[in-house]
């Protein structure tokens, strides 16, 4: 379940969508209530866009944090979508 | 300010379409002529969204019941609020559902009282069990959020299997099995209600094997009734501490049912500001941190988990908002919780003609004929 293919296409699940107020933590918005996004979680939350695969996400955070390792980025990216999968927040399509 | 406001409640109807016999709403409920307006809901979301609130939930009554649904849901939305609406689903239609979703609705939470269609209109006191199988249909066709919301108690708890399926073949993401909990109406009909020991065991059991099944399919949230539990829930995470519901006349409460205790003030939004109930009213910092509390809560390790327990259910068994809530095992009262666990333990506990001893919910609109029958 944590091996996402690279050309999954991502997207958030009905119900869950980015805060957007103003001057708000990087908040998830669930049915349930929210998720706090730390760090980079946020880009690539906003990444999870229902046009991009796993692997176009990784590419587009590769240039973003160019100087990181790219296996990280990699490693990293798809431990927080199979998480985000799991609690149902997100789709893969 | 400690507490941050998270969600805001607005029940901005107590009218409705079906009449439960454990509503949630109080015994007395507001008229028509006495809800809020359009205007007056807006300025309240707005408060609500500048004070750092995610979250608004439509409920009532049935919030359907108010032709301006779609206005309060784009002004929640133009609040910065995720916005949820809790419905029976009666008068939920596709064109109106495209405009809600079109204003910005988020999430739906749609009710069921059973999974077999007769008790399920029994218990609801009105025929709406096919419709809501209807409107199910409609919501998972599109991109919304959807939870459905099954009420459990003694006399259809022994179906959960069946539920369980009925919501996972609904489409929902998410389904709550939420046990009937003991105010109101509930606590009228509680001897109906309670389910037994065993019943609830097994429940336990089929919600831990559904789960592992539908796992990556289906969220199973699951209440269990407090009268079992060794502790008390922390109700509503601690009265004033996240969360304040507004009623259709626009007192601001901690909880659905505070509004019964008595020798409380409840302000109304329309005449202050919502800032200033939520920080500095004196009922919403009634109950707020450990100063109230009676042995033994007052030297209990538990009680910033659970906050002493529900102020309204130890209130209506106790007479006493501020006793112990006597679900505690620790509570001195506890042989109240414990009296009525007995009883419904007690052999077939009179399972004869239920139906002919439910009290119905009544409507707040007067010209509504109402079948009252009294246990």
């Amino acid at each position: 379940m944590s091996d996402v293919a690279p050309d999954r296409i991502l997207r958030l699940a009905p119900g869950c969508r980015l805060s957007s107020a103003p001057g708000q933590e990087d908040l998830l918005l669930i049915p349930e209530g929210a998720l706090r996004l730390k760090g980079p979680a946020r880009v690539i939350v906003e990444l999870c866009d229902g046009q991009r695969t796993l692997g176009q996400v990784v590419e587009e955070l590769a240039q973003r944090y160019s100087g990181q390792d790219v296996g990280r980025i990699q490693t990293e990216t798809a431990e927080l979508v199979a998480g985000l999968h799991r609690r149902g927040v997100l789709e893969y399509g | 300010m400690k507490y941050q406001l998270r969600a805001l409640i607005a029940e901005i109807t107590h009218r409705c379409p079906l009449h439960c016999v454990y509503c949630s709403n109080p015994l007395e409920m507001q008229q028509r002529s006495a809800e809020l307006s359009t205007e007056d809901w807006i300025g309240i979301f707005r408060q609500a969204g500048e004070m750092g609130a995610l979250q608004l939930h439509l409920t009532g009554g049935e919030p359907l019941a108010r032709a301006d649904l779609a206005d309060l849901v784009r002004a929640g939305r133009a609040a910065g609020l995720y916005l949820n609406l809790i419905t029976s689903g009666v008068g939920l239609d596709e064109r109106r559902l495209d405009e809600l979703i079109g204003v910005g609705l988020d999430h739906i939470q749609l009710s069921f009282q059973d999974v077999a269609e007769a008790s399920a209109n029994e218990f609801a006191g009105t025929r709406s069990h096919a419709l809501k199988l209807r409107v199910a249909k409609m919501v998972r066709q599109r991109r919304v959020g959807f939870t459905l919301n099954i009420v459990v108690h003694r006399r259809n708890l022994d179906r959960l299997e069946e539920m369980i399926a009925l919501a996972a073949e609904s489409g929902a993401q998410r389904v709550e099995i939420a046990h009937v909990q003991y105010y109101g109406w509930a606590l009228r009909n509680r001897d109906a209600l309670l389910p037994a020991r065993d019943q609830v065991q097994r429940s336990i059991e089929i919600v831990e094997t559904a789960r592992q099944r539908l796992q990556g399919r289906l969220r199973i949230d699951f209440v269990l009734p407090d009268y079992y539990a060794k502790y008390p829930k922390p109700c509503m995470n601690g009265w004033g501490h996240q969360q304040m519901l507004i009623d259709p006349s626009g007192r601001a409460l901690p909880c659905h049912a505070a509004g019964a205790l008595p020798g409380m003030e409840f302000s109304n939004a329309t005449e202050r500001p919502l800032r200033w109930i939520w920080e500095d009213s004196p009922a919403f910092n009634r109950f707020r941190d450990e100063s109230w509390m009676p042995e033994p809560c007052r030297t209990c390790d538990r009680r910033a988990r659970d906050f002493g327990g529900c102020r309204c259910q130890a209130f209506l068994l106790t007479g006493d908002a501020a006793a112990t809530d006597p679900v505690c095992t620790l509570a001195p009262t506890h042989q109240l919780v414990e009296n009525a666990v007995q009883h419904a333990n007690n052999g077939s506990a009179g399972e004869e003609s239920w139906s002919a001893a439910w009290v119905y919910r009544t409507d707040p609109a007067p010209a509504e004929k109402i079948t009252l029958r009294e246990a």
